[in-house]
């Protein structure tokens, strides 16, 4: 999975942040759907290959790593 | 760091090192070093210089002589340099200060640190005595009215609350699950989770816990990816925005990271994580810290001496969110106040002085994990339950986070003598200390 970063009014949904992007239904996680981090910036859940799709002018793709708990 | 430096004084000083009569001290030998802080405790002590009759002083397959004679012979005195001016303050040395002949590290030759696999190291009630956990509940920091979010693997509240003694307060309609993990606060299976909400309630055992279980996601038969770390952040900037603005107390502890780069982006690259501040995660950590969290992150445990196997970072192994510049990175110290050998020394990636301090591991506690609460992850929710005590009697509008974090620096046990270090951070966790620069605070503001 990857994390994509739009810039999109706070109540804007995941549907919104697709049509932008270009992408469809199948591209996302739709029970990850659109996660506010700041005032109009917002990120979806997107597979690997969705992600090489999206046009850089609309959006930012990060990494989405696995995290683990520490244990000593 | 410690270092060993090397002197070449005049022979008759030399002389008077070596002879087992006169008793040497260091500022027999030299006055003062700028930037080093030198060990008055420490006897000088002459070293023999390697000879050669065929003036190749140290060739192989040529048994040296040592010459002990004063014109020959050097001295060594031990100090202390600050991390951050080591590489400058050694070279300084050696090329301005005539005497100077080397300076070397003086690395710590005690027994192995607490590893991994090690038993424990003392019990969870030692831990409380340690925290002086008493002092702090008798005037009123108990963590009462606090809500401490542990985003972990999930919480099982029965069984902490059958090893602590006392009930334990789950806040279900304020705790939350990543897509397709079952929302059941306080009742998931016996694990990570459970170790982490049992040392969080040791300093602060009427704390309202809130369980964030981001651990059990699972997305492409992969277990906890970082999105649902976010998702959970943007939960808890609702949390927070929901309590009123002059009693916001919510601390946030998290005893997860990234342990590998190979699911990263390369740093440099813009959608990296580990180096990053730029990533999605760390700006909502910032946001998240800025509305008033107090947000703890353990440092790792890819500690030099004993790392855990699934290190992946060859250096500056505190990486991503855990060395972000807004958060509380928690490095572990036993019982015995010594660094676990697992315990991740900085710089870190974000942040260069991380960690930032240490908090007690490796003792018999929750029993959720094992004979022993192990890792910085223990470590980090020992100390979020110590903010969360000193979060009781004030809120983020009277103490920032930010101030909070510079309290718990300035008044940290220091482990060295020049404060700051990349092993120890500020030094161990010190609640007295805390308690009495609070009636500081509260004097001033009274008067």
């Amino acid at each position: 999975m990857a994390l994509i970063q739009v810039r999109l009014p706070p109540e804007a949904t995941l549907s919104d942040a697709l049509r932008l992007l270009g992408l469809s239904d199948e591209d996302a996680d739709p029970d990850y759907g659109l996660v506010a981090i700041a005032p109009g910036l917002q990120v979806l859940r997107v597979t690997e290959e969705a992600a090489r799709r999206v046009s850089r002018d609309h959006a930012d793709v990060f990494s989405d790593p696995r995290i683990e708990p520490g244990d000593g | 760091m410690r270092v060993l430096i090397q002197l070449r004084p005049a022979p008759d000083v030399v002389a008077s090192v070596i002879d087992p009569g006169v008793r040497s001290a260091v500022a027999d030998v030299v006055a003062d070093l700028p930037g080093v802080l030198l060990d008055e405790a420490f006897t000088p002590v002459a070293v023999p210089r390697p000879v050669s009759p065929h003036g190749d002083l140290l060739a192989p397959h040529q048994r040296p002589r040592f010459s002990m004679a004063p014109e020959d012979a050097s001295v060594l005195v031990r100090g202390e340099i600050s991390d951050g001016e080591l590489s400058l303050r050694s070279a300084l040395l050696s090329s301005s200060v005539r005497e100077v002949a080397g300076v070397y590290a003086d690395p710590y030759i005690q027994g192995h640190p607490t590893c991994g696999g090690d038993g424990p190291v003392g019990d969870w009630e030692e831990v409380r005595r340690l925290l002086h956990a008493y002092d702090l509940w008798s005037a009123g920091h108990d963590g009462e009215g606090v809500a401490v979010a542990i985003v972990d693997s999930g919480i099982n509240a029965d069984h902490i609350a059958a090893r602590l003694g006392h009930d334990v307060t789950i806040d279900a309609d304020r705790s939350w699950s990543p897509p397709g993990v079952n929302k059941t606060p306080g009742h998931y299976p016996v694990d990570h989770g459970s170790m982490c909400a049992f040392d969080a309630l040791l300093a602060a055992p009427k704390a309202t816990l809130l369980d964030i279980p981001i651990l059990l996601s699972r997305q492409d038969g992969v277990d906890g990816l970082l999105s649902d770390a976010v998702a959970a952040y943007a939960h808890l900037n609702n949390v927070l925005r929901a309590m009123p603005a002059d009693s916001r107390a919510l601390v946030v502890s998290n005893s997860w990271g990234l342990f590998s780069p190979r699911m990263d982006f390369p740093p440099g690259h813009p959608g990296n994580y580990s180096d990053n501040p730029a990533h999605p995660f760390n700006v909502i950590v910032g946001s998240l810290e800025g509305a008033g969290a107090d947000i703890l992150f353990s440092a790792g445990n890819c500690g030099r001496d004993c790392p855990d196997r699934r290190c992946g970072f060859r250096d500056r192994t505190i990486v991503g969110a855990n060395s972000h510049p807004d958060v509380l990175s928690v490095g572990g110290v036993d019982t015995r106040g010594e660094r676990v050998g697992y315990s991740s020394q900085g710089p870190g990636r974000l942040s260069e002085r991380k960690p930032d301090l240490c908090a007690y591991t490796h003792f018999a506690g929750s029993e959720a994990v094992g004979a022993a609460d192990t890792g910085t992850s223990a470590a980090c929710p020992v100390a979020a339950g110590v903010v969360a005590a000193v979060r009781t009697q004030r809120s983020a509008a009277e103490l920032s986070p930010a101030q909070l974090r510079t309290l718990l620096h300035r008044t940290a046990d220091d482990r060295s003598t020049v404060g700051f270090d990349h092993d120890y951070g500020y030094g161990v966790i010190d609640p007295p200390a805390i308690l009495a620069a609070l009636g500081r605070q509260n004097r001033s503001r009274a008067a």
